[in-house]
């Protein structure tokens, strides 16, 4: 492959390029530059015919027209999502003697106070590990939890998620991992993901989401990171199965969704209810769906919609 | 009649012309730059926010064009020599179908390659290629210099056109 020929390629390719003289003296250079330009030109023109535009095709019904009308529930307080302090739950599964499990039962929530002044608040059927001797370390095993670091630029806070490193520049994040998936949001200062290889820096405003379809980078409003601490989960556009396992994290419920319904989109904000049987009568609908009563648990699934 | 535009088409005339010799247009060099003019006379684009770069482009995408249509007739003459005597085979669904599952097989395999070289860079790809974003905004959005987005662009490139050679020699 024409190594000169393929960085024109991409540099033409940008929207941004301006230097045509410098290309003009490039093809000028060689008789053979033109002809190895229009072949890997030709080449890419190829490619959009096999990369799919979307990482994973997720069948939309056609009559979903996205952002559906917000309409507010009411969230009963009934000390639900009450702070509790810390708890040393049970030694880690790491052989060191300093690391230790705290985890939160589904439906449960609880604040880990770290020795150098970072909060820990920790969502509904959620394992993390610390370190007895490193307070600016945390491993997230599943679940969901809002980090407050104090920041130190010679100590940064690190929290892992599966092979995944989130370095804190001076931070408010959330971070939500379960299966293969992990999702970041931060509302406050930066976090670096993976310092030591991608190194993305995440600014206030931004999410991050990575799974089996790949690695995205989006935009989310600062003050809907973390919302379940206020008894509200905000989405923008996201897919029911994902706002399932929240829901079910949050309340402490068995929660699934028929497949259809969990590829549906849903963006607008949930007001979470203790009393399930209030929350989906009213949080159903508002996505679209009905939620059914099972033996052990609640099922989502296509519903006559909202009333429009 | 002589909008921002002609007008500055007509005082880079000359580097045009040049641009169009050096991308191998020859002795029709003269004659595309005739069609670049009545383009541009017959359509009231407006304003362009970058008049210069917009003229060198679209002399481009005329040489990308006339390339494209040079080996498609190419093709089909190859084609109508390898049918000759023959029969037009009957587009009949089994085709279809066989064509469909190798499209999904390809995607699959370019997914695959993609996603080997890491989650920075494929992302960086499906930015640049896909979503059209330019390299600088990839930069700023990912927080990484701009030499990281060209050299990950690089090595995202190198491995796809590899791949769709690889696919044309199957």
């Amino acid at each position: 492959m024409n190594e000169e020929a393929l960085g024109w390629v991409i540099r033409t390719r940008d929207p941004e390029f301006a230097d045509w003289e410098a290309f003009t003296q490039w093809l000028e250079a060689d008789f053979g530059h033109a002809a190895a330009y229009d072949a890997l030109m030709a080449a890419d023109a190829d490619l959009a015919r096999i990369v799919p535009a979307k990482p994973v095709a997720i069948a939309v019904p056609a009559n979903d027209t996205g952002p559906r009308g917000w309409r507010p529930m009411r969230w009963i307080a009934s000390g639900a999502v009450a702070a509790a302090l810390v708890g040393v739950v049970s030694v880690g599964m790491m052989k060191r003697p300093d690391i230790y499990t705290v985890a939160t039962r589904p439906g449960e929530t609880r604040t880990v106070a770290l020795d150098d002044g970072t909060r820990v608040e920790m969502n509904g059927g959620t394992t993390m590990r610390l370190d007895r001797h490193d307070a600016r370390f945390a491993a997230l095993d599943s679940g969901e939890a809002a980090f407050t670091v104090r920041h130190d630029a010679a100590h940064p806070f690190r929290v892992t998620v599966g092979d995944a490193v989130f370095e804190d520049a001076g931070t408010v994040f959330n971070i939500v991992h379960s299966g293969n998936a992990t999702r970041i949001g931060v509302s406050e200062g930066k976090v670096i993901y993976n310092p030591g290889a991608e190194a993305i820096a995440l600014p206030a405003g931004r999410a991050l989401s990575e799974d089996e379809s790949g690695l995205r980078v989006m935009d989310i409003a600062p003050d809907a990171v973390a919302s379940w601490r206020q008894g509200r989960l905000t989405y923008a556009n996201a897919p029911v199965t994902q706002i399932s396992a929240d829901i079910a994290r949050s309340l402490g419920v068995q929660l699934t969704a028929t497949p259809g319904a969990g590829a549906m989109h849903f963006t607008g904000t949930i007001r979470l209810d203790r009393d399930p049987a209030r929350f989906f009568g009213q949080a159903a609908p508002l996505m679209g769906l009905s939620a059914v009563r099972q033996k052990d648990g609640w099922l989502l699934k296509e519903g006559d919609g909202p009333s429009r | 009649m002589a909008t921002g535009l002609s007008a500055i088409f007509l005082h880079n005339r000359p580097a045009l012309l040049r641009f169009l010799r050096a991308r191998g247009a020859g002795d029709e060099s003269e004659d595309l730059l005739q069609d670049m003019w009545m383009k541009l006379e017959e359509k009231d684009l407006g304003p362009v926010a970058d008049p210069l770069p917009y003229l060198y482009r679209m002399a481009n995408n005329l040489m990308l064009d006339r390339y494209r249509s040079a080996t498609r007739r190419e093709r089909r003459e190859q084609d109508w020599a390898e049918g000759a005597g023959g029969v037009m085979a009957d587009p009949s669904e089994d085709i279809a179908i066989d064509e469909r599952l190798i499209l999904t097989e390809r995607l699959e395999e370019a997914r695959a390659v993609l996603q080997s070289l890491g989650p920075r860079i494929e992302l960086v790809f499906r930015r640049f290629r896909i979503e059209g974003v330019g390299q600088r905004l990839i930069a700023e959005e990912l927080g990484v210099s701009l030499t990281t987005v060209e050299k990950d662009l690089q090595k995202a490139y190198r491995a796809m056109i590899a791949l769709k050679q690889k696919m044309d020699t199957e």
